[in-house]
Parts: C-alpha cells; structure tokens; sequence
C-alpha cells in the first residue's frame, strides 16, 4: 500500500508512503516555510522553520525530516510552532546584515520572503553580526560569509549533488562557518566552480558576480558536452543574461557544471563573434554581402567533380542541419565525402558496439548510472569531460555501488574508487580480457546470458588463452591480484555497468577495445538490463545526433548504409536525385586527399580541424593547399583563418533545433535572442546554398521542424519523433513510431542485431610506442573548464582564470631526470612536430606518460598526436604517441 | 574453555595497590609504584607485592595507595613517602599515620578505606571494581566473576531472555535521558536487517565529569562484557567504542582490554563456542562535545562532521551507515554484567520506583570530597553533599548544586532534601545528565555559573540548527550584559522566552537542554538577576564587569577598601580614615565590631588567607589625625526638618548625611545613651564606649541633635511637629522567647536585656552557673558577658552543631578560650525553677532534613530529655523590633517594617524606614547602609540631588598592580591574655602595631588595578 491518508491542518492530503510531511504538505499546496530543505537534498532539520505539531508525537518535529505515515494528524498553523518559527527568523534576521538594497540576492531571498509571511517587522534581538571577510576570489561568484544562514544547502549540494566536497561547515557554536578545507580562498580549493552551491543558496551568500536578473526564460539545451542539460536562458534585452538549470524531468535535474552555468552568456555576445560573411579579397578576408559570399560558395563548389570536394559537417550544430548538410554533399555535390568529427572520437564505439551489439550508442541512460552495483570507469576522465555523469558516479558510489576506475592517470574519480587499475596507456584490450579471462576462470560468468543472448562464445574463451594473467600483469602494468579482484567485483556486484570514452576509442586498435567491453558485459550478463551496460559518453553535444542524421561517409540517416541499393534507391526517390553508392572518404582520409590535391574544395561547418586533427600541422597544410575552403562558423578560428569564403553561422542561443544527447536523448534547443548582427542560423545558410544550386529543390524549409519531420520519415529509429513531442524531456531513440514512447535501455529482450556477438581478441600495442628518441607516451584529454578546441570557452574569462593554458602534465620522476620544474616552460616534440607549453610537475601522471589538452590554440597539441588509424574505424590514435620533452629556452 | 574461577595470584601478605587512574597518575603514580618495587626489592621483602588499580574514584586525595589485606587507605602519597610505607607498613605492620585521609567535618584520621564516610554511603555496583583490581589483567577481572554473565547469556539465556531480563530491572540510559535500556535492545532486535552495530558511548564531554573515563580506567571488561551481552542481545557482530580522544590512559586500557578479551575468546569469532561473533572497534572521538549525542557520533564514525540529525529515523532502525544501531552509554553497559549475574529482582529493589539501581555522579566545586560517588537512585541530594561530600569547605554557605552537567539546571537549598532521580530532578527544571554534580557556595554567582554554562554549551553547539546556534548566542549576550552592568529590566523576561523557544526549537538535545542553566537560576535566583541589573550588585562579588575589588563591592557601604589599604602601607592612617569616611561615618566602631564581609570575598583568601580588613580599619581609625575634617563640607541650610527615629548606626549615619546636606536633622532615643545596639548590645570589651562616643560627638558636631530619652510611638506626633521627612530606625530590641514552660523567672534573662542592662551600667547578677541558650553573636556576647559579670561556668545550649553555628567563628574561638562551654545538639524542653536555681531540661537533638536556609533541620530524640542546675538563664534566641501599635505599620514577618527595597520609603509619604527595624538584626554595616540609603532617599524626597559621597581623602598618586604575590599568611592579632580578661571588660583584642599594619596592608593584592582586558 503506497497510498497513505493523513490530515494537515483539518485537510485530508494523500500522499505516498516514503514522503515526508513536507512533502506531503507541498503535494497539497500547505505551505510551509523552510530554509535549508530542498528536494535535491538529503532531510537536514537545520533551520527549524518546518517545525509542525504532530498528534501524539513530542515536542516540535520538523516536517522535512518526518516521515508521514497513514493517519497522522499534522498542525502546521499553531502558537507554538510560530513561536519557533518567528524566532528563528528573528535570530537570523538578528545575524544577517540589513543591506538587503544592495545584495545581489535582493527580492530573490528565501529569508526576505519568510520573513514577510511571518510579518516580522520587529526585532526583539541586538545585531550580532559578523565583519568576516568576503571571498570574491571565484571569477563567477562571491562567497559572502556574513549573509550566510547556514543552512548548509550548498555544502550538502557540494557533497550530495555534485561529490566534490570543497566546502564544508568547521568551528562550532557561533563561530561555525561554512569554508574550504584549511580555510582557502574557493579559488585556491577543489572548487569546480560548478555553482550548485550557489543556485541552492537561498539567501546572498552564495551570489553570481553577475547579479543582473532575466526577464524570462527560454528553455534549451546547453551546448557543450554530450551529456544534453537542459537549460533555461534568462532573456532581457535581447540579451542572454543568465543560465539555469531546468529542474523537472531533465537528464541533469536542474545541476549545470562550470561550462554551462557561466560559461555560455560570454561567448553568445562576445564581440569577436562573427558578424557578417567575409569573402578573401587579394589574399584578406573582407566582409561581403550574404549574396555575394553565397553566389561565391554556389559558383566555386560547383565547379568541381563530386571526387573532388568534402563537406564536414559538425557535432556543435542541431540534428537538422547535420541531416541538411549531409543532404547537401550527397544530393547537390554529388557525393559521399560528407564527414564530422565523431571519426575522431566514437567511430569505433559506432563500428564495435553495432558489430556486437547492432548498435553504436549508449545502451542505457544517464539517470540509471546512481544505482549501479558497480561502475567500471574506463578510459573516461568522467568528472572532467562529463561533469553531470561524473556527479552520478559518485552518487552512485555514496549509494553503496563499487567503483572501478580504470585510467593511466590519478584521475578525480581515483579518490571515489575501490580499485584503482593504473594500465600502461593502450594497453586496455589486454586488460579487458584479462578481466574476462578471471571471470571464466572462477566460473563467475553469467552461462544462461551467454546461451539464451549471445553467440560466438567458444572462438571468444578459446582467445582468452593468449590472456593469462601473466601476460595481463606484464603488458598493463596491473598486478594479476589487482586485475583479479576488479574482475570479481565487477562480476559480482550486479547490476554492473561499464563507461567508456576516449580513452578507449581514440587507439589503432580502438574498435578492439569498445569489443572488449562488449564482451565483459555479455560475459556476466550485464545488458539489456536498468543500471548495466556498456555505455560510451559522447564528447560534443550533438556528436551522436550528428552520426544519427547520417553526417558519416558510409551512412545514411539511421545508419542506413549508402552501398546498400535498396537504400539508396530509397533516398533517391525521397530526394528526387541520383546518389553516388561508393562509400566517401573518413576525415583523416578527406586531409590525406587535400594534403595530395586529389580534394580540392571542402565545405567546413562549425569545425576547427586545425586544432583538432591529430598530426594537426598536416591536416592545416592540407587545408592551406585547397584550391577552395569554405567555413561556417560563429568566431573566426584558427580553419576559418585559412577559408576563402566564411560564413557566420550563429550559436545555439540564437534558433531552433534538436540535438541528441550521449544517451540517445533528442532534445530540443529553442531560439532565445534574434542572431547576432547579420549573422545566420547554419540550416537557413545551407538551404540556401541547396536553393541556389538546385533551384530550390528539396531545400525549402521555412523551419527546422519540418526538417526533422523529412528526418523522421526517412530514419527508423527516429520515425516517431517530432518538435510536438519533444517538449516534455525529449525522446530517447530507437522511437520508431508517433506512439512509441522512446527507448531508455537498449537490447532488453533481444539485442538489435538479434544475439550478442562475442567477438575473440588479441592484443594489439600501439602503433607508436616509446623508444630512445622519442622515450616518453603522450596521452591527450581534457581540462573541465575549456570544451574542444576552445572556440567557445577561451571567449569566457573566468573560465580561462581557472585554466588559461597548456600545461604539459608529467610525473616528478620524469621531471626531475629532465631538470624540469613545475611552471618551467617545456617543449614537447614528437615525429610531427613540436608545441612549448607550460610544465606542471603532478603525480597524476604516470612515470613515463605526459598528459595534455588540445584546448589551446597556442599550443596546439594536435600537432604531436599521431595519424595512425584504426583499420576498422578509421579513428586515429590520438591516445598514445611517442614525444620527448625538452626544456624551452 | 576457560576456567572462569582461575584465581588471581595469591599467597602474599601484603600487597600495595597504587592507583592508577588518569587523576593520580599525573600525580606521579607510576613513579611511585616502580619506587616502591624498587625499594621492596632493595629490602628483599618477601610476600610483599606492588600492584597497580584504576580510578578510586577519590582523585582529590591522590595519590592513592590501599595496602590489603588491612585495607589501609594513603591519600597525597608522594615518592619521598616511600621509604616510610615500605619500612613501616610493608615491612614491620606499622602503618603510616600521616598519610590517612582526614575527615573534613570532625578533622580526624581514618585508616581504612571502608570507614571512610566517602566511601561508606556509597552503594558501588559501576564502580564496583574501580579501585580492586588489575584493569590491565584479564584474570583479575575473571577472578572476580568477570564474564560469567557473558558465558550465562551465550549458553543459558535467549537474546529475548536477556532483553527481558533488563527490562525488569528497570535499567536505564546513564548518559543522561534515562531511557529504559531493555526497550531500546528491544527495538533494535526487532528492526529488519542482517547488519547491527553495537556502540558504546564513552564521548564524556561535560566540563568535570569523569565517570565513564574512570569506569574505563578502572575496570574496561566490565564495559566490554557489558556489549557483548547487549550485542548478542540486539543480533550484532560488530561494536564501537566511541571514546574521547582527551582519555589515552582509558584509550590503552579498552585496548589492552579488548585485545585479552579476545585472546581469551571472549570476543571474535564464535565466542565460548555459542556461534555468535563480535568484533570491537575502537574510535576516538576528536573532542567534540556534542558527539556524545549519538546520532552526531554515530556520524563522527563514519567521518562525518559530528553533527546530530533529526529523529525518526532512530537509530534502532538506521543508524550506523544505515544499519540498526544501538548505543549505550558506559555506565548502562557496566551495570549489565551485575545485573545478569544477580538477576533483575536484585537490581530493580535498588533506587526508587521509576529509577532502578544506582547511579554514579562526579561530585565537585565547591565540596570538601570531590570525586566520583556511586549512589543508590532516590538518594536525597544533601547526603551526596554533605554525608558523602562532607559539606561546603572553608565555612561557606551552600547556594546551588548543578546537575547534570552543563546544561543540566541549578538546584537551590529548597532541593536539597529531594531525591536524585530522573523524574525528580527533571521536575526541579534539572537533569540527570551523565552525572556531573557541582556543589556552588555563597561565593558564586548564580548569573555567572548561568553564563558559565550557557558559553560552554554555546561554543560546543555544532551549529546545525538555527535556535541552538544563534538563540544561545543572543542568550549568551544578554548574561554577559548583565554580568557587565549592562543588563536591561527586561532582559530577564526575553531570557525566559528566548530560553523556552530555543528548547522548543533545537534540534537535539544539546540545544534542547542548553538554556536549563538559565531557566533554574532565573527560577530560584531572580533576585540575583535583578540585583545585577538594577543595582549594579553581585552578591558573590565576582562578575568582572561589575566587580572591581570584591572587598569594597560587597561592603553594604561601599567603603574603598583596596584605596585605604594601600594609605595605611604607605603609613598614611589619616588618609586611610578619610578614604573610609567618604562612605561611613563610623570606622572606628566598624574596625572593631564590623562582621566584616569584605574579609570573605578577599580574593587574596584564595591564596593564602584574607587580608585582615576589618583590624587594618581599626589601626587606620587608632592612627587618626582628623584629615578628613579639612574636606568636610556642610551644605547651607535647606530648611527643611528631619526627624530620625533612633540613634543606632542608621539613624546616626542618616543623620550626619542628611546635616551635611544642609537639612537640620533631630534624632529622637528612647534610652538614655546614644548608640542603639553599638551602645547597649555590643559589650564594651569589643567596642569601648569612649570610642563609640567620639564618632557620635563627631556627628552631632556636623549639626545633629540628638534628644535621649525620648520615645517617640507615632508618626503622626512628629509630623505635627513640622518634620518634613521621618526616618524610623528604631532597631530590633524585643528579645525572643524560648517557648518553654517555666521561662517566665526572673533568673531567666532575655539577652537583648540582660546586655543592655550591662552595658548602661546596672547592677547585673548572674550567679555562678549560666547557661546560654541560642547560637548566635548575642548568645556568645551574653555568655563572656557573664564570665565578666563573675560566672564560673557558662555553657552555651545550641541545637544543632557548630557547622551551623551563625556566631562569628572568631568570637566562638575567644569564648572558648575565655572557658565557656558549647553544648551542641541540645534543646530547651522545660525550665523548671527552684528557690536559688533553675533546673533547665533539655533535649538532646538530631539533624534531619535540611530547612530552607540550607542548614539541616535539628529534630528532639525522644526520651534523651535530661536536666542542668543553673542560676541564670539568658535566652539569646532571636530578637525582632518592638514597634509601637500607634505607629500603625505595615509589618512584615518578624514584625518587620515593610519598605520599598530601593529608597527605604513607606507607604506614607515623606516616611522612611531602614537598620534591623526594616532587616530584623543584621549588622552595624548594614544598617549604616540603610542609613546612607535613607540619606539618599529623604534628600531626594526633599529636593536634593540625593549625592552624599564626598571626597575626603587626597589624591593617591601613581600606583602600580601588584606583580605577583607570594604566599603569606595574615598577621594574628594579638589578644588580651585570658587571665586578664575575665576581671572587667578590658578590651580584647589589641590592635595591629604600625608595622604589622604596614606589613598586613602589603598583602592587599590591589584587584582595584588590575587591568581590564
């Protein structure tokens, strides 16, 4: 029975067994005031304003602590219980300075509104009111301790929500305050700078620096990682003033990490945002009328031979403007050289997962992560990359789940980790199968998974033979009894659930590992059920959008494959065109072909291969040898500087849209401000380029909706998706029709290719492994506070406070063999190039690997990394390269 | 198996158990235990062992050291006592007397432990090993039953047996809320779940309390057994021991404790072969007061700030990491064992009805023996205090015992024959607690001990709930006003309400209880309240914001003290006496009669002695030159008339004021002599009549008339007259009667009589043999009165003893010298009268409960009665005023005047009332006093400012604070030899030479300039 019945205030309320008294007073529109409870919370009982009178209960009990149960009589309206309630607020009000005018929380304060329910207007107590210093060390926000009520919200957000733990309540008595650890400016803490804290504060303790409130809110996605938060923008003026993060149904519950809680109004109005078209002049970008840049684009790109040009398409935009281009390179160009950068990251999750699986994404979803039994975090630096899933984690792991990290470096989740497998980078394969190898060993195998779902188990046990743990502790680094103990707790700790990134993908062998992972899920059992899984967690925010419209050289829309006829047949007729069959070129492929003059023109929207591209100096003199480049883009970056003809785009701020997130969640972004200057949304200027040089045909959309209406019609998996059913949460795909309500977990009865596909494995090392020259391993990631190249986040200050350069992480041992000191400018060499940047001497590097980001332009790392590919996926190993480092003079 | 009955090592003679408990072993205890190993070994002393013992629980006497089998009790026992104890006791059977515990009340040596009235009302069951045995051998404790209760539950009882069993005990908490023990395992064995931990709490946070740190000192395996029962009891398999980090030596022993215990197989895996399993581990707690609640420590365990929760959930249900949990404190688990052994039938007839079995409290402050006093429940609270305690040390009197630790509430004389337990205590606004229990004394004040607490508790709140951390703070803030002389009229009743909402609103108990402190002593003391904030006064003298020197605060005048003091070591008494007579008139009567309260608050008597302020006047009045007479200044006639009624010290003090004012001023005296009580109650061998004369001559020389013999019974006669304001000062001069049959001769006098008599020179018989009955000064001052007036023996008849004696000790000592005889517990029944003698029958007396002034009541034991042959009877009983019916007053009890505390005025205008006439007897100071406050008042009534301070002295100059100050005892003052006495009324006391006053001056220790932070 979960129904239960109790009176509040002579009401009869119902309400649900486990529910607290407040709650179920709030369920029944009763308020009752409260300081410190927050449903994101844990019950606290802090600040005593919910306290209630309960039949047959003593003393006062605070509603947001107390269960209800069936049949309880509450009182919330009574002399005693106001008695408390008008001194509590008395003795904070006593406690708080009175300059409410002046705090930036004014009108949005909790305490002001009590206060005035109450209708407190005098005040029986002398100030006691502290002169503590304020900390305005945080380039977003101030940390006012004397406005602070301590009600603990934001160390229980800090701890609760997000795990990271930076503040804390010390002292006792009168002298408890909320601080960092040592009592540190928050600047120099473990402060991610999230703002949590600063959102649940409900007074002006926790206030943002920039304190100028919305007029209303326009509900969006945020456009950084693949993790898909929804948003609110706050509008005044035109102007995008303030994100928050939306609350009800949303995959991140209204919790927002750095990059989205301040780190998107800067670079929505940023100055240097582009404008108006520029077409080169004499060798000078100059600005130019849309006309005269489209006509130039429609004249150049059409005078080539469909062999001859590549589109890259872009991650960053909406799934209608990946499906326009893609429709753009096969149905106008002619051809299927139409690419993006997922090849760079998920291609071999895309090509391994849908070989095992029949599918490439994410099996489940982001809300199951917390109640794993056991997380094996591998080759994801998931607090950094994917701050909102990071949080999960370790909600998980506060939960009780077992956490597995497996990672060269220390990273953050190291410190939530029961097992910490520290593998020489590259080595996962080994490492996997080493997993799987103890876990047949010791019988803890699911066999009724392996019979009823899957097939090809014996060539997979009879590979294992290659992996006895001799070899698995030789090749990774992990001892046997480490490895063992991971493979028993990930096999006995069900529901287990496996994430994944780079650190898998990005190898020569990277479509091995995204096997390997298959194979330990199936082997014990772990797909196809809530909290299990393998679950890769895409970078870019429409990453997976963008392979789903079919933005991919071998793919339609739907993964439909373009050398499949009937297929073919199919888009032909839709299109009204005759479509090339041969497969296109895989990005790394597009720059080999520039670089070799058989490409000559390339279409770039919203991409910056110049920072991105491993061997990055190759992939720029590529572009510098095209004979026509055009960039869509919203800054002028480092591709844009080289393009003949640049076409400014505009943010996700500024039009309507979908974008699908990591778990296969397509989810809408709404236009919030009119584009900036003469700039246009991307989808408005491929139409027009599909106008122009089809006379119109196929390209006549006055709004993206009807552009996903077309996708629907022609993507399965997206069939029943349209803007109408997309306001409430979005829908996680497959979603094959109007009435399907979307698909949370993949494979649970059958798996979409119909049985699990073990596949056998053997262990391939790097392509480039350290040698005398080159004596040290490069492994490359990335820093919380920048996103990719940095286009977007180097446009935002305060981000760029927390992490304004590149810095060369290397492990102390290895410094001091070289002279190197922490902050020593350093020049890090590879085959391919050189890049100086900045030392920062850190055991969170392993002997012998250096780490570094690719976020910075003036070190771009890119230039050292490796072009060797994975034969399966095409991506290249970005992960490993051999570099030695030099001190810079 | 183990054989629970394996005998700790025997054969010996002797052995020296030397205690080791934190207290005694920072007296250098182990130091003295390997010296007295060393040395039996040097001796080669055989059957002679040195052993070791936790806490006795009497750590004031430490070191302790109890040789047995005799069971000779060494209290203070130092290294260089060594030799001695190993020659004398340990070698030849001759124990060292030396080292015996004295009592504090008779003074005498008492040699064996279980003698010792500290000891002996004591019903010690939590203690019952502290202090016998080993606690670092585990065969020490099996030796004396240890485990066997351990091994009954495992292989006799069912976990609901045992559950059962407890619960008919009546066990409860002992850490303070006295929640029934049974009823928590109850719940805890009832909630679901595989997990349940077992936690004890040993978080001893209250200032002063050690009892759990002692019962762990002492005796860890009681505790330790005592969880092992309660966790089989409730299905645990994993304990905690929550411990202060503050107690290594308990930390170690626990340890050692449960490493034997699981050695021995009495913990671990299938323990004594029942297939239960216990593993315990022990926390230290990182001080933390409020972690003594146990959801803060339970949090504390698990890492996390220590910070209460709110319950439901309880911890039965989800406590430690979720799991059902159940804490006891360390007293309720040592209790476990026993009752286990000898059944819960045994255990529940122990205490009262609702409290079962005993309790243990940590008794200090202001107590002869301190120290951990393990009590039945339902005790009454003045046998902890007084038969266990050995009352209030130093002669002071008993103000208020605090319970409970510091939030527990203060309880006053009027409880203390209400019994100790949770219901009584709770009743009183009080608590249990854990059981700390501070006795406070006349020298504290009840406003300060309130915010004493209240700080203690205000910093120890973690701060989670709103009214714990801000409403103490804000409750803490108006003390300290108050303490400062900042207080305001209505604070008292925004405490109260402050008090009541933050109990009402905290979170845990912490704040639930915190305001107690504040809520009793406002309950019992408001006027010390109000004292502080309307007058500016603290009786105990010691709020430093209020209190600059302790001396001149508590003089009723206000005399400078420190400021004299330091005139009369510079060898300046004419100084010296005009810094005393800017605030009275009388220094040389009040520096030979003054009871002298400044002497009593002397802070210097907390060094060594009191300096000697009332002889030091004395010397200062002797050495007069007439100073001050320079700075006199009489104000020029108001014209307006002044009638006093009475020529005692208040009238004669208002009397000079009110001249000086420029008001002409007549003092009507019903007697012939001027003087009141100084003239004709106060015996001329401590106040010479010439000298009381001077002072008077003084006064009428500033303009007072002073009309002898002339009685004055109405008010209205005199404000027909034309006086425009009346001051009645008519003193108490009615003495009391004895109330018995056959009081009525003539040979029984009335001692405000028989002195008067006396004093005014008639002719006085008494006869040989007199007998004095009462206890007071007049009783004293009757009784060398009739020495002097030729008696040869005099007794004094006193009912209770002399504890309670309200004679100034220092007259009792003369008399005593001077032969007269104290008879204490001793009552008058019947006087029966002969021809030429009196027969006085008396009853002998017992002390029962203790009455409302705190001292215990005297109760007659029937047929003890017996007679005494006397000539004279004087009944120094009591006196009250002897007011005219015609006045026509409101009169009070006592037959008292009732006034407006603050001005002295009466309900009829323009009338004043002040002295013993107002007070009942009091003393000369206190009426001078009133006379300055009638002064004040009856200027004011007539149009003048009401400022009769003036500035006699000159200025001091330049002086510095005393550095430091090294002990010295005061000068004695020399006395008449008693052979020269007895012949007339010679004065007694001698006076302090120039030197020795110089000499006793220099130990003033100047509180007056100490700075001021």
């Amino acid at each position: 029975m979960d129904e239960i019945r109790l009176t509040i205030d002579g009401q009869q309320v119902e309400a649900r067994k486990g529910m607290t008294v407040l709650e179920a007073a709030q369920a029944a529109d009763i308020y009752i005031p409260t300081l410190c409870s927050d449903p994101d919370l844990e019950p606290y009982g802090g600040c005593r304003l919910c306290v209630v009178e309960i039949e047959n209960m003593r003393g006062l009990p605070t509603a947001c602590t107390t269960p209800a149960t069936d049949g309880m009589v509450v009182h919330t309206d009574t002399p005693a219980v106001n008695d408390v309630r008008r001194t509590v607020v008395e003795l904070l009000i006593a406690d708080h300075p009175s300059d409410c005018l002046s705090c930036p929380k004014n009108q949005q304060c909790d305490l002001q509104k009590i206060a005035a329910y109450l209708g407190i207007t005098e005040q029986r107590f002398p100030k006691t009111t502290r002169v503590l210093p304020v900390d305005t060390s945080n380039p977003f926000f101030d940390y006012d301790p004397n406005r602070c009520i301590q009600c603990a919200k934001c160390v229980r957000t800090c701890n609760e929500i997000t795990g990271v733990g930076a503040i804390d309540l010390a002292y006792r008595g009168y002298a408890s305050i909320v601080t960092t650890f040592g009592g540190r400016l928050l600047i120099d803490s473990i402060c991610q700078s999230c703002g949590e804290c600063v959102a649940h504060c409900p007074v002006g303790a926790l206030a943002a620096k920039d304190a100028r409130q919305p007029v209303r809110e326009v509900e969006t996605t945020c456009p950084y990682c693949g993790v898909g938060c929804q948003i609110n923008l706050g509008i005044r003026h035109g102007q995008v003033v303030k994100v928050i993060g939306k609350k009800e149904g949303t995959v991140n519950n209204g919790h927002l990490c750095v990059k989205g809680r301040f780190g998107i109004t800067e670079f929505v109005h940023h100055p240097e945002r582009l404008t108006t078209p520029l077409v080169r002049r004499n060798g000078e970008l100059a600005e130019a009328t849309w006309d005269e840049a489209l006509g130039e684009v429609v004249a150049k790109l059409g005078s080539y031979d469909p062999n001859e040009v590549a589109v890259i398409s872009s991650a960053k935009c909406t799934n209608e403007e990946n499906y326009l281009m893609q429709k753009f390179a096969r149905a106008v160009l002619g051809t299927n050289n139409v690419e993006h950068c997922a090849r760079l990251c998920h291609a071999p999750t895309v090509a391994g997962l849908a070989q095992a699986f029949g599918s490439g994404a994410m099996t489940n979803s982001i809300g199951e992560i917390a109640g794993a039994g056991c997380i094996l975090a591998i080759g994801t630096n998931t607090t950094e990359a994917h701050p909102i899933i990071g949080w999960e984690v370790k909600k998980a792991v506060r939960n009780g789940g077992k956490l597995i990290v497996a990672n060269p470096r220390e990273i953050d989740l190291v410190r939530y980790a029961d097992i910490w497998l520290r593998h020489h980078p590259g080595t996962d394969v080994a490492l996997l199968m080493g997993m799987c190898r103890v876990i047949v060993d010791e019988g803890l195998l699911d066999s009724s998974f392996i019979d009823e779902r899957c097939e090809n188990f014996d060539a997979f046990q009879e590979s294992l033979k290659a992996f006895d743990l001799d070899f698995v502790e030789q090749t990774t680094g992990v001892s046997k009894e480490r490895v063992a103990e991971a493979a028993r707790m990930y096999a006995t700790n069900a529901p287990a659930t496996i994430l994944y990134a780079m650190g898998i993908t990005q190898h020569s062998h990277g479509t091995d590992n995204v096997i390997a992972t298959a194979n330990l899920a199936m082997l014990t059992g772990n797909v196809g059920k809530p909290a299990t899984g393998v679950n890769p967690l895409r970078g870019q925010n429409n990453v997976q959008g963008a392979c789903d419209v079919g933005a991919l050289p071998n793919v339609y829309p739907g993964y439909q494959p373009v050398n499949n006829p009937a297929i073919q047949e199919k888009f032909e007729a839709a299109w009204g065109c005759s479509l090339p069959a041969q497969p296109g070129l895989t990005i790394t492929e597009i720059f080999d072909a520039a670089y070799n003059g058989q490409i000559k023109a390339v279409y770039i929207m919203g991409e910056n291969p110049v920072l991105s591209e491993p061997d990055a100096k190759h992939a720029a003199e590529a572009l510098r040898r095209l004979e026509f480049l055009v960039v869509q883009d919203v800054f002028l970056t480092e591709t844009a500087q080289l393009a003949h003809v640049v076409l400014p785009g505009v943010t996700f701020a500024e039009k309507d849209g979908t974008f699908t997130n990591t778990e296969r969640r397509v989810q809408r972004i709404r236009k919030a401000i009119e584009p900036v200057g003469n700039s246009k949304p991307d989808w408005w200027i491929t139409c027009q380029l599909g106008k122009r040089m089809r006379r119109g045909n196929g390209f006549k959309f006055a709004h993206p909706y009807q552009i996903m209406d077309e996708i629907a019609d022609l993507t399965p998996s997206y069939g029943g998706i349209s803007y109408d059913r997309l306001d409430d949460g979005g829908l996680q795909w497959p979603c094959p029709t109007k009435e399907h309500p979307g698909t949370p977990i993949l494979h649970t009865t059958m798996f979409t290719r119909g049985k699990g596909l073990f596949m056998p494995l053997e262990y391939k090392p790097s392509m480039e492994l350290p040698d005398s020259d080159y004596p040290l391993t490069l492994t490359t990631g990335r820093s919380l506070f920048h996103f990719h190249t940095g286009t977007l986040t180097r446009k935002v200050k305060g981000l760029n406070v927390f992490r304004g350069e590149e810095l060369v992480e290397m492990n102390p041992e290895d410094a001091l063999a070289l002279g190197i000191a922490d902050g020593d400018m350093v020049k890090v060499v590879s085959r391919r190039g050189e890049v100086e940047a900045k030392a920062k001497v850190t055991e969170v590097s392993p002997v012998g690997v250096v780490f570094m980001t690719f976020h910075f332009a003036e070190s771009p790392t890119n230039q050292l990394t490796n072009p060797a590919l994975d034969p399966k996926s095409k991506i290249p190993e970005f992960k490993v390269c051999a570099v030695r480092i030099e001190k810079a003079k | 198996m183990i054989d629970l009955q394996a005998n700790r090592s025997s054969g010996s003679q002797r052995t020296i158990f030397v205690c080791h408990g934190t207290g005694c072993v920072s007296g250098k205890a182990f130091e003295i235990r390997e010296a007295l190993e060393k040395y039996v070994a040097e001796l080669g002393l055989e059957g002679v062992k040195v052993d070791f013992t936790g806490c006795h629980g009497f750590c004031q006497q430490g070191p302790i050291a109890v040789v047995e089998p005799e069971g000779i009790f060494y209290t203070y026992v130092s290294i260089d006592d060594v030799p001695e104890i190993v020659q004398s006791h340990l070698r030849d059977g001759k124990p060292v007397e030396r080292l015996f515990y004295k009592d504090p009340v008779t003074g005498e040596a008492v040699p064996r432990y279980q003698d010792i009235n500290f000891y002996r009302k004591q019903h010690r069951i939590i203690l019952r090993n502290c202090g016998r045995i080993n606690p670092e051998r585990i065969e020490d404790y099996i030796a004396v039953g240890g485990y066997q209760s351990l091994q009954k539950v495992l292989s006799e009882l069912t976990p609901e047996q045992v559950i059962d069993e407890v619960k008919r005990s009546g066990l409860r908490g002992r850490g303070g809320a006295g929640f029934p023990t049974g009823q928590k395992w109850q719940f805890c064995r009832n909630a679901p779940g595989s997990q349940k931990y077992m936690i004890c709490n040993a978080d001893e946070g209250d200032p002063g309390a050690f009892m759990d740190r002692s019962t762990m000192e002492g005796d860890p395996h009681t505790v330790i057994e005592g969880m092992a029962i309660a966790a089989c009891a409730i299905g645990a398999s994993e304990g905690y021991i929550y411990i202060r980090a503050e107690y290594p030596l308990a930390v170690k022993r626990v340890r050692l404790a449960v490493q034997q215990a699981e050695e021995k197989g009495f913990l671990g895996e299938n323990i004594l072969d029942s297939g239960f399993n216990l593993t315990i581990h022990i926390k230290e707690g990182a001080g933390a007061f409020v972690c003594g609640e146990e959801t803060a420590l339970m949090a504390s365990i698990e890492g996390r700030r220590g910070m209460p929760r709110s319950r439901p959930p309880f911890p039965a249900q989800s406590g430690l990491w979720g799991k059902p949990s159940n804490i006891n404190n360390v007293k309720t688990l040592a209790s476990v064992p026993v009752i286990i052994a000898k059944g819960a039938d045994w255990y529940a007839q122990i205490g009262t009805e609702k409290s079962k079995g005993t309790a243990v409290f940590a008794l200090t402050g202001k107590i002869a023996n301190s120290g951990l006093v393990e009590v039945p429940m339902g005790i009454p609270l003045h046998e902890i205090i007084y038969d266990i305690g050995g009352g209030i040390p130093g002669g002071k009197r008993f103000k208020a015992v605090q319970t409970g630790g510091p939030s527990g509430g203060c309880l006053p004389t009027s409880y203390l024959n209400k019994p100790v337990d949770y219901e009584s205590l709770a009743e009183a606004g009080s608590i249990m607690g854990s059981g700390g229990m501070v006795v406070l004394d006349e020298d504290t004040c009840m406003v300060d001990v309130a915010r004493y607490f209240l700080s203690f508790t205000q910093s120890e709140s973690c701060g989670k709930c709103v009214p714990c951390r801000l409403g103490t703070k804000q409750m803490l803030d108006i003390l300290e006003n108050i303490c400062n002389g900042k207080g305001k009229m209505g604070d008292i009743d925004l405490l109260l309400e402050l008090a009541g909402e933050v109990k009402a609103g905290s979170l845990c108990g912490l704040g639930q209880t915190a305001p107690n402190p504040v809520l009793t002593t406002i309950r019992y003391f408001r006027d010390e309240y109000e004292e502080h904030i309307k007058k500016h006064h603290c009786r105990a003298a010691v709020c430093r914001g209020l209190v600059t020197a302790p001396c001149s605060h508590i003089c009723p005048a206000g005399v400078d003290v420190p400021r004299y003091i330091r005139f009369i070591a510079q060898g300046k008494p004419a100084e010296a006496v005009a810094v005393i007579r800017e605030k009275i008139p009388f220094p040389a009567v009040c520096g030979l009669v003054c009871f002298h309260p400044c002497e009593a608050k002397c802070r210097r008597d907390q060094l060594d002695e009191a300096v000697a302020i009332r002889m030091l006047k004395r010397f200062a009045a002797e050495h007069d030159t007439g100073l001050w007479k320079q700075n006199v200044k009489v104000a020029p006639a108001t014209g307006k008339r002044v009638a006093i009624v009475g020529s005692g010290p208040a009238g004669l003090t208002a009397g000079y004021y009110l001249a000086r004012l420029g008001h002409s001023v007549t003092v009507f005296e019903a007697l012939p002599e001027p003087g009141g009580m100084m003239r004709v109650g106060i015996p001329s061998y401590r106040l010479p009549k010439d000298i009381l004369k001077a002072e008077i001559i003084e006064i009428e020389d500033i303009g007072v008339e002073i009309r002898t013999n002339t009685k004055v019974d109405s008010v209205e006669s005199l404000l027909e007259a034309g006086y425009d304001a009346i001051f009645l000062a008519m003193g108490a001069h009615q003495g009391l009667k004895i109330g018995v049959e056959g009081e009525d001769s003539p040979r029984v006098k009335e001692c405000v009589d028989f002195l008067r008599d006396v004093n005014l020179g008639k002719k006085v018989e008494v006869g040989n043999r007199v007998a004095v009955i009462g206890g007071g000064n007049a009783a004293v001052d009757s009784a060398r009165t009739a020495l002097r007036l030729g008696a040869k023996e005099v007794s004094i008849v006193y009912r209770r003893t002399s504890a309670e004696m309200p004679a100034s000790p220092e007259e009792v000592e003369e008399a005593l010298k001077e032969g007269v005889q104290i008879q204490y517990l001793l009552a008058p029944s019947r006087i029966i009268n002969h021809d030429n003698w009196l027969d006085l029958e008396c009853v002998r007396m017992e002390l029962g409960q203790m009455d409302a002034s705190g001292r215990r009541r005297p109760e007659p034991i029937k047929g003890s009665e017996f007679s005494m042959g006397f000539d004279t009877i004087v009944a120094a009983i009591g006196q009250r005023p002897d007011i005219h019916p015609k006045f026509n007053l409101a009169l009070g009890r006592g037959n008292v005047i009732e006034v407006d505390p603050d001005t002295l005025a009466i309900s009829r205008e323009g009338v004043f009332a002040g002295g013993d006439v107002v007070s009942g007897p009091a003393s000369v100071i206190q009426a001078i006093a009133d006379g300055r406050q009638a002064a004040i008042s009856i200027d004011k009534y007539l149009g003048g400012s009401g400022v009769i301070d003036e500035t006699l002295a000159p200025p001091e100059g330049e002086v510095a604070p005393l550095e430091e100050a090294e002990e010295k005892h005061r000068l004695h003052m020399p006395t008449l030899p008693v052979e020269q006495r007895l012949s007339g009324f010679s004065q007694v006391e001698l006076g302090y030479s120039q030197q020795m006053a110089i000499e006793e001056a220099n130990r003033c220790l100047r509180c007056d300039l100490e700075e001021r932070e």
